[in-house]
């Protein structure tokens, strides 16, 4: 039963998610979306596998294993990907911008 | 300070980094703790990973874990702070921490999931860059700060600047409520970096 929740509470963050990227105006607030889609949807959707398989423990270890490295990895390359724009150029669409106050 | 000599002022400020320098020399674990730590995380994680429980695999796991922590000891256990014994170390991280953190963490997930749902539909996003100041100075605990941060809701971090004693984070912040750096860096912060100072130096 649960696991039909969580899987259904993953793809509905996965379609706002898209719905995000297609909406939003600029690289960073596109990449808020894309990174709750990656965190939301697929650690759910892998903790419903999880729950559901018919596998030994360790394997079912190794799903949250999986779920705790995407966890790990995803704020690394969204900061990657933001410095790396702000430091090639693109403005971003703010109200006010206390980083181009210090590194003029 | 501003009415103070150039060459008077940078003595003060080699005297402060000096100062910083030696209290985090005096708080920092002996080296068997720094292995026997390093050991327990990487032997567990071997566990999860092979998949097996012979013995003969945890023999080999051990010895090979072992030999890994007497040579990269300093990587993990470098930053955090000496406090007790390391019996009780190992138990308050274990049973305590760890935990707390993974339930907090996961309500935020949900909670931020939620938020960019929301300000997907409606669209009343206000982004702006703002910067915060930490408490922390460590590598590992700037690390672990800066992707928490970044894990809950509406949030992003751009950049850390270290500078003498303070260390500073720009934030990218999809709503912005406050330009004050005490009030946003409590709503930003919330309560991961008070119980992250008990750990990390």
């Amino acid at each position: 039963m649960i696991e039909y929740l969580l899987l259904l509470l993953g793809e509905s963050i996965m379609i706002f998610g898209t719905l995000g990227i297609l909406r939003f105006p600029d690289v960073y607030t596109r990449l808020h979306a894309a990174t709750k889609c990656d965190t939301g949807g697929a650690m759910s959707i892998l903790i419903a596998l999880a729950i559901a398989s018919e596998a030994s423990l360790l394997i079912k270890l190794k799903f949250l294993v999986l779920a705790f490295l995407i966890a790990l990895i995803n704020p690394m390359v969204s900061h990657a990907i933001a410095r790396g724009a702000y430091k090639y150029g693109i403005k971003p669409k703010v109200v006010v911008d206390m980083y181009a106050w210090d590194n003029p | 300070m501003s009415r103070i000599p150039f060459y008077l002022r940078e003595r003060l400020d080699e005297i402060r980094q000096r100062i910083l320098f030696e209290t985090y020399e005096a708080q920092k674990l002996p080296k068997w703790e720094q292995v026997v730590l390093t050991w327990i995380a990487l032997f567990s994680f071997w566990i999860v990973i092979s998949g097996n429980t012979q013995s003969e695999n945890l023999f080999i796991g051990g010895i090979a874990t072992l030999v890994i922590s007497l040579f990269m000891y300093e990587m993990l256990t470098e930053d955090i702070r000496q406090t007790g014994h390391i019996v009780e170390k190992i138990l308050y991280i274990s049973l305590f921490v760890i935990p707390q953190y993974l339930f907090i963490m996961a309500f935020r997930l949900i909670e931020s999931n939620f938020k960019v749902a929301k300000h997907a539909i409606l669209m009343d996003i206000n982004p702006g860059i703002i910067k915060i100041k930490t408490d922390l100075h460590s590598d590992t605990g700037i690390t672990i700060l800066a992707n928490s941060i970044t894990l809950t809701p509406g949030t992003l971090t751009l950049d850390v600047d270290k500078k003498l004693g303070e260390t500073y984070l720009y934030v990218h912040w999809i709503d912005v409520e406050t330009l004050n750096r005490e009030v946003a860096g409590e709503k930003i912060k919330g309560d991961i970096e008070a119980w992250l100072k008990k750990i990390f130096w």
